[in-house]
């Protein structure tokens, strides 16, 4: 009687010993994997273009959530926000998979439906742990379900880390349905982790592997690219047949800010160093080409400037774009904003107010993948220029230049992937494995009108990686520090 | 003549029958009428009166006969001697003088009537002058000097000599003397015809006979053994606490910290000996003996409040109790004729501290350019913006400087209301009262009132029977900002001068000045005004009791009680607009993201108490027993549920149903139960040795089976050195008491349901998919199912002291806690799912500390009385054992060795000021330049870097203090509180304590005193934005500031109107008092109130207010 009135369970959520019992449960357990996705520091909130502030493509003047301090240089394994968060971030939703994982085993239910929520969970622990091997290097690899033994895993080599994500991906892809309808759209399907595989083996220079996981998307024929640009990242054109995996959001239930922040904050701004990289509308550089005219220098150019950056003496929004309406660099960014040039919104959308979903792989960057891969692996090819010449079909671009040599179009290719994924959060990825960032990085910023805005410096010896957070290094000393960082 | 009262209120020695038999002369086997009546009057607890002549040479046999009523002792007594007695009160009995005219006695005056006195002509008054003569003795027998001898309803009065003795002269030998002395009972004396008496005071029965409440009863605070301290209801009088939190603020070794003056939500945090734990510090409140919220008891229905600080004290409330338990008495009534009191007061509050802010434009506009020139960075306001400003100072508009502290701050009167009836026959006792406080808010937008009844009801149904019930219901009607007070401060410390107003024509006006990391401006006067923000609250205690008195000295108690809430916010947010005169562009004011909606909450909590006791008192000779059984069971039950909806056509219905859009709705509900056995044996003999024994043994639902049963023992001991014969005669010894207590403690205070690994469902999991929402799960905290009890363990020694007739008061303490398997929720690294790391048995914690009190009360010529205390409470807390962990938060580290949540920051070092410096010293940054602060390479190896913190500062005060000063003069009373809090730091961040943080303002010493290559002395380092160059905002010690103080927190100046004057308005008391609260403050921080709320953080609080208030209290 005694222990009788004592003993209560609560009545306003589960636990883990009633849990994890039906289809409704895993299913409910991998839902709540994807939501990690949407977490501030990933892909929620501003940060996609907070990352693209790290390259030469964008500016973050306030330095919001520590990312213009890594810009600059002065970081270090504590002051900066964003160091100090994204790591638990990849590491919650790979916690959630992990758990997920761990209790799928047993739970009756259909066994094809199973096989799928396990390639679905693999996928998405193969994407959180992607994106610390590419921020962090090496990190501690964790694939059971959260305990308490693991805070004290050292580190593993980026070599393990990126081994186990091949591994989750290989198996996701033979899990997962070529595609989803209804109310499953936006899961991971097979091309989604075909896709990924081949970023994860050309980040690592994998170039033959690399082409053929982007070939073996192409070949599904699953994907193509949507006719027009811009439409690309309207709302009402969500889910077309480019994207082949995005973070998917909603207002109200699953928000994100990225209106307020291109509109309103500026915490991420195109700088002149990506407006000044669209060629003008003959293939041309701004600098060799006759069109162009530098009291009109938006004129005449690749027509994605338009669509992705916001420029002085433009309409947007329904209203005339001045000269000191963007007060940083006098450009925002357009591209992921929901509004248009010509239509008037009710009102600004603010914080978590918007849901255009993030495309974190698009068919795009698969061709363009292959492009690169393909040209390193092998050498320039019909294969090779097909893929760039969708690309600047569809941008109405002159197609590239026949008979490049494999260095030429290796520029090319570069220059392609900068201006057809710029402020998609990728180019800072793109200038470090290129090993590129310490020659552009290290520089002046200036706004639409030549003056000194802000200076950058990136240390060779020590940016290519964030370094291991104090916080985390505090908590699990054996914790190797990332070369040139202090504790 | 002579009158004696009899002093000792426990027991005398049991009287045998035996034959009467009289004498004149001692024999044996006798003593003398005068030893025999004071036995009687121990024995019955009365007081006898006799003329000395009457008795004087009278000697009886010894033992007598037990009688069963003190007047049949006395007919006994004084049959054979020809005396007769008279009732003159209740438990006041004279021996009449034997005289010729006996019979023609007047009737006797009742000493507590009133009415008695009767004017008489001036002609017979003279006729009829007596003088009278007499001695004033104390308890040993000796004079004491400096008594007032007043006739009771006339003018004539007089004060004693130095060996006691005085003389007046009456109109008649029939008056009643009153006779008063600080450190004395005052007491009332019918001459009844008499010229001559001897008087015998006693004590001041607040010093030795006083009654504490403790737990599950009442005991004498002469013979507690435990660490109580108290404080009565006049303690409480007249100081204008909105909250009964407050009301503890100068009580010895309790720390209470009034952080915000925010009406309806200005309670105080309470610490009893510091902190014990790493988990809430709160202690136990308990009104009449049921856990209850403090701050939902009037404070003006509080007779008594204890607080129990030991574990000897506390033991008995095992569970709950190891922060310390509060027990609050309310009033209730007495018996006689009914007594109505009435008292209020009205005010007005004055916000304390606010940040010196800079709010001229043109200069906030410069020092931002200076600033970013300082990063290297473009500045933000153009020359030409700057001189606009500059040429057009008086178009507020468009260029204001707006002062938005003196915008949206302001006076706010507030006022009281009580009344209370009380009364009661000879068997049911009541008081009824009602209370009523409307405070206004000292910032814009924020109000509160309070209603408030409390019913206390006791009626001895029959011989052995007493049931009772006491009822008390407050409710508080509470605004504030739609956005909340603590988002408003935020806000309200973001504005910036060159925002606007309002327009003339009353629209908010809008700024036309782009400010990055700013771009939004809400204006603070529509985030304070518009829409709604109510909250009600209602919180009820019925509290049923019966007493039933069974056979063999035992007493039954059964409690039931209930205690309930029901809480309702109701939100409205609506849609406002600013306009922005320049471009003439009209946009909607951001509302914290929050679209025009309403939103209803509702909270209710019932928690349902039972318990019953079995107590035991017993006499035997000398040794004095007391027992106690108890069993209780409690469970608490809570609940919530919230709707939300948008899509309203306007700001005017501001319901659920007037919305249409995106509804939404939450609900829950919690239980958690305990379970407890306690029992208390207590003994003494003669009052001298005192010895105490406790248990509890509990079983909480918040542990798992097999961890929640807890026991929780304590023993304790007292010696009255004063009662010893080598003291007895020692005149400046009035009371001396030793006292030692060690006891166990438990700690269950963490959310319900920590043993078991919970999967969390809700919004914050669901997903969506091709727009469609996805209903998603995760486990979000790691659970450890061996969790059980913390316990404390605390060992007290005190001493207490009453010197001089007790007019100096010393009582010393000395502790030491030791809380062991502290409960605290660890941070585990993120690596395992970043889940929130589980709530464990993590360690231990001593606390130890000293505390002293003086009190001083006593008199200067005849009428100016005065009084002054002081205490002091040191505690010193360290963390002895964390099994090699170490718990770090954002700025602080819990490890062994250090006191918990210690400071653990960087060390600056001063002030780089030139190149050199910074390269012969450790790597910081590159960016790092003159003017920046220095931090020192603690590790050695040339980088500056985590590993360089150092462990520093307190969070938690060393020190805790008061003081008061009081005084008497005719009708006329002073009083003064002063407080303070010593060895203790700061740390805060963010808008104003840092400057033009993400584009908020800076406060004006960052302009005037920052380092420059020509101010190379000056106090801060070079000016730069907080958010733009985080490097010199580092948590370094360099921040960390004392935040010790010193404040007067109460003043007051009362009069009472003369007795004569009032009582013709049928008026028995009636004072006018005048009361200044938080007066004067002395301390070295100044950026806010230092009785601030959080010591580390931001600064965004409700701001503390002054208050001046003029109030009376009536009694009819």
């Amino acid at each position: 009687c005694q222990e009788s009135y004592l003993d209560l369970k609560p009545t306003d959520r589960y636990t883990e010993q009633n849990f994890w019992q039906n289809e409704e449960h895993a299913l409910a357990g991998l839902n709540g994997t994807y939501r990690a996705l949407t977490d501030d520091f990933l892909y929620g909130s501003d940060s996609p273009f907070l990352l693209e502030a790290l390259s030469p493509n964008a500016y973050n003047y306030g330095n919001t959530k520590g990312f213009n301090i890594i810009a600059k240089g002065n970081h270090d394994a504590n002051n900066s926000s964003v160091i100090n968060n994204r790591w638990g971030s990849n590491y919650r939703g790979i916690g959630r998979a992990n758990n997920l994982l761990a209790n799928l085993g047993p739970i009756p239910m259909d066994e094809a439906l199973k096989k799928r929520i396990r390639g679905e969970a693999l996928f998405l622990r193969a994407l959180f742990y992607f994106d610390l091997l590419n921020l962090y290097g090496g990190v501690p690899l964790i694939l059971d379900r959260p305990l308490l033994e693991q805070g004290t895993y050292p580190r593993n080599s980026a070599d393990e880390i990126r081994t186990q994500i091949l591994k989750d991906l290989d198996e996701a892809a033979a899990s997962l349905p070529l595609s989803f309808t209804g109310a499953n759209k936006g899961r991971a399907t097979k091309g989604a982790a075909l896709a990924l595989k081949a970023r994860v083996l050309l980040y690592h220079q994998q170039w033959a592997a690399a082409a053929e996981a982007a070939k073996a998307v192409m070949d599904q024929g699953t994907h193509q690219l949507f006719p027009d640009y811009r439409g690309l990242f309207y709302l009402e054109n969500e889910g077309n047949a480019e994207v082949v995996f995005d973070v998917q959001f909603k207002f109200p239930e699953v928000g994100n800010s990225y209106d307020i922040n291109f509109q309103l904050y500026e915490n991420s701004v195109p700088l002149p160093d990506l407006v000044n990289a669209y060629l003008m509308t003959d293939g041309k550089s701004i600098t060799e080409s006759p069109l162009y005219d530098p009291a009109k220098p938006y004129e005449n150019r690749d027509p994605r400037l338009k669509a992705t950056i916001i420029t002085p003496g433009s309409q947007f929004a329904g209203a005339p774009v001045t000269a000191t309406t963007f007060v940083q660099t006098g450009f925002s960014q357009k591209k992921y904003s929901v509004y248009k040039d010509d239509v008037k919104p009710v009102e600004l959308l603010t914080s978590g107010k918007s849901e255009l979903n993030f495309m974190y792989i698009r068919y795009a960057d698969v061709l363009l993948m292959y492009a690169e891969a393909k040209n390193e692996a092998s050498g320039p090819d019909a294969s090779v220029y097909e893929a760039l010449n969708k690309i600047r079909t569809r941008a109405k671009m002159p197609p590239v230049a026949e008979g490049l040599s494999k260095e030429q179009l290796r520029q090319v290719i570069r220059h392609e992937r900068r201006i057809e994924l710029a402020g998609e959060s990728l180019y800072y990825h793109d200038i470090r494995r290129w090993k590129i960032a310490e020659n552009v990085m290290n520089t002046n910023l200036y706004n639409h009108r030549n003056q000194v805005i802000d200076s950058r410096v990136f240390n060779a010896s020590r940016d290519y990686l964030w370094p291991i957070p104090s916080v985390a290094i505090q908590n699990n000393p054996v914790l190797a520090q990332n070369p040139g960082y202090g504790k | 003549a002579g009158v004696l009262l009899s002093a000792q209120s426990t027991f005398g020695q049991a009287i045998m029958a035996s034959s009467q038999e009289v004498s004149s002369s001692p024999q044996k086997g006798t003593r003398s009428l005068k030893t025999i009546l004071t036995e009687l009057g121990t024995t019955y607890q009365v007081n006898i009166m006799y003329e000395e002549s009457q008795i004087s040479g009278k000697y009886l046999a010894y033992p007598l006969p037990k009688q069963p009523k003190v007047e049949r002792a006395l007919d006994l007594v004084l049959r054979d001697l020809g005396l007769k007695y008279k009732k003159v009160d209740d438990g006041v009995y004279a021996i009449l003088p034997v005289r010729k005219e006996a019979k023609k006695v007047p009737v006797l005056p009742t000493p507590s009537s009133q009415s008695s006195v009767e004017p008489r002509p001036e002609s017979t008054l003279r006729a009829l002058d007596v003088a009278v003569n007499g001695v004033v003795n104390d308890d040993k027998g000796v004079g004491i000097p400096g008594v007032s001898v007043l006739l009771k309803g006339g003018t004539q009065g007089t004060t004693t000599n130095a060996d006691g003795a005085f003389s007046l002269t009456l109109p008649d030998a029939n008056g009643t003397l009153v006779f008063s002395s600080i450190g004395f009972e005052t007491l009332e004396v019918p001459l009844i015809g008499r010229s001559s008496l001897t008087v015998q005071l006693r004590p001041d029965v607040k010093a030795l006979s006083e009654v504490v409440v403790v737990g599950y009863g009442t005991q004498k605070k002469v013979n507690v053994t435990g660490s109580v301290a108290t404080v009565d209801e006049k303690f409480l009088a007249n100081r204008p606490l909105t909250n009964s939190e407050q009301a503890l603020q100068g009580i010895l070794g309790v720390y209470v910290n009034q952080p915000t003056a925010q009406p309806g939500a200005d309670g105080a945090n309470i610490r009893i000996r510091g902190l014990g734990t790493l988990g809430s510090n709160d202690p136990l409140v308990l009104v009449d003996g049921i856990a209850y919220s403090l701050r939902d008891i009037n404070p003006n229905d509080i007779e008594s409040i204890s607080v129990l600080k030991d574990a000897a004290s506390a033991a008995i409330y095992g569970n709950r109790a190891a922060n310390g338990v509060i027990l609050i008495k309310t009033k209730s009534g007495q018996k006689g004729k009914l007594k109505v009191d009435y008292n209020n007061y009205v005010g007005f509050q004055r916000v304390t501290y606010l940040p010196d802010a800079v709010f001229n434009s043109v200069e906030y506009m410069e020092g931002k350019n200076r600033a970013l020139a300082n990063e290297g960075k473009q500045p933000e306001y153009s020359q030409a913006t700057i001189d606009e400003f500059r040429n057009n100072p008086n178009n507020p508009e468009v260029y204001p400087n707006t002062n938005w502290f003196d915008v949206l701050f302001s006076r706010a009167p507030m006022q009281e209301h009580n009344l209370r009836f009380s009364g009661g026959s000879d068997r049911t006792t009541f008081s009824i009262s009602a209370g009523y406080l409307n405070q206004q808010g000292i910032l814009m937008g924020s109000d509160a009132r309070k209603y408030s009844i409390g019913s206390s009801i006791t009626s001895e149904v029959s011989k052995r029977l007493k049931m009772g019930l006491n009822l008390s219901g407050t409710y508080w009607d509470r605004n504030e900002s739609v956005i909340g007070n603590d988002y408003l401060m935020n806000q309200i410390y973001r504005v910036l001068p060159t925002q606007p107003t309002l327009m003339s024509d009353g629209r908010y006006a809008d700024t036309w000045v782009r400010t990055p990391g700013h771009n939004l401006f809400r204006n603070p006067i529509a985030l304070a005004t518009e829409g709604s923000n109510n909250n009600a609250t209602m919180r009820m205690l019925a509290n049923l009791f019966a007493e039933y008195r069974l056979p063999f000295d035992l007493t039954y108690k059964v409690n039931v009680a209930i205690n309930y809430f029901n809480g309702i916010q109701s939100r409205f947010v609506p849609l406002v607009t600013k306009f922005e005169p320049k471009s003439g562009v009209t946009t909607p004011i951001d509302f914290n993201g929050m679209p025009r909606s309403a939103y209803r909450a509702q909270n209710g909590e019932m928690n349902l108490t039972m318990f019953h006791t079995l107590n035991y008192q017993k006499q035997l000779g000398a040794h004095q027993l007391g027992g106690l059984l108890g069993y209780s069971a409690e469970s608490f039950y809570n609940s919530n549920f919230n709707a939300y909806r948008e899509g309203y056509f306007g700001n005017e219905l501001t319901e659920l149903n007037a919305g249409s859009l995106n509804p939404q709705v939450n609900g829950g509900s919690g239980r958690n139960r305990l379970l407890s056995y306690f029992g208390r044996l207590n003994y003494n003999y003669l009052e001298k040795y005192l010895l105490e024994f406790n248990f509890r043994n509990d079983g909480s639902s918040r542990f798992a089976a097999g961890n929640r049963w807890g026991f929780f023992p304590s023993v304790s001991a007292g010696w009255r050195l004063s009662e010893e014969e080598f003291l007895k005669n020692v005149a400046a010894v009035s009371n001396l008491k030793l006292r030692a207590s060690w006891g166990r403690l438990g700690n269950q205070e963490i959310s319900a349901f920590s043993f078991v690994n919970a999967v969390s469902i809700g919004r914050g999991l669901d997903y969506t998919f091709n727009n469609q929402i996805a209903a998603g799960a995760a486990v979000n905290s790691f659970s450890d199912p061996n969790i059980s009890w913390e316990t404390t363990t605390i060992t007290n020694l005190g001493l207490d002291a009453g010197l001089f007739s007790n007019k100096l008061n010393l009582e010393l303490e000395w502790y030491e806690k030791l809380t062991s398997g502290i409960l605290q929720g660890v941070t585990i690294p993120d690596q395992i799912g970043k889940l929130d790391g589980p709530v464990q048995n993590v360690g231990d914690v001593r606390n130890r500390g000293i505390e002293l009190t003086i009190t001083h009360r006593s008199k200067l010529g005849k009428e100016f009385e005065y009084n002054a205390g002081f205490n002091v409470a040191y505690n010193r807390n360290e963390v002895t054992n964390l099994g090699g962990q170490v718990l770090y938060g954002s700025n602080t580290i819990t490890q062994e060795g250090s006191p918990i949540r210690s400071y653990y920051l960087l060390e600056a070092e001063g002030i780089f000021q030139n190149e050199e410096e910074i390269k012969a010293h450790a790597f910081q940054n590159n960016a790092t330049k003159p003017g920046d602060i220095k931090y020192r390479d603690v590790d050695g190896n040339g980088i500056i870097d985590n590993n360089d913190r150092v462990i520093t500062g307190r969070s938690f005060p060393e020190y805790t203090y008061s003081f008061t000063l009081g005084a008497n003069y005719k009708g006329f009373d002073f009083s003064t509180l002063f407080n303070g809090i010593a060895n203790v730091d700061t740390y805060v961040t963010h808008n104003y304590a840092q400057p033009y943080n993400n584009g908020a303002g800076v406060t004006r010493e960052w302009l005037t005193d920052s380092w420059t290559p020509e101010n190379p002395n000056a106090r801060l380092p070079r000016l730069t934005t907080a958010t733009g160059y985080p490097q010199n905002f580092q948590n370094s010690t360099f921040w960390l500031q004392d935040i010790s103080y010193l404040r007067l927190k109460n003043i007051q100046l009362g009069y009472t109107l003369p007795t004569a004057l009032t009582q013709r308005v049928g008026i028995s008391r009636a004072r006018v008092y005048v009361n200044g609260q938080n007066v004067l403050t002395f301390s070295d921080y100044t950026l806010t109130d230092p009785e601030r709320g959080k010591l580390y953080g931001t600064l965004f609080e409700y701001p503390s207010a002054k208050t001046y208030t003029a109030g009376l209290s009536i009694t009819f």
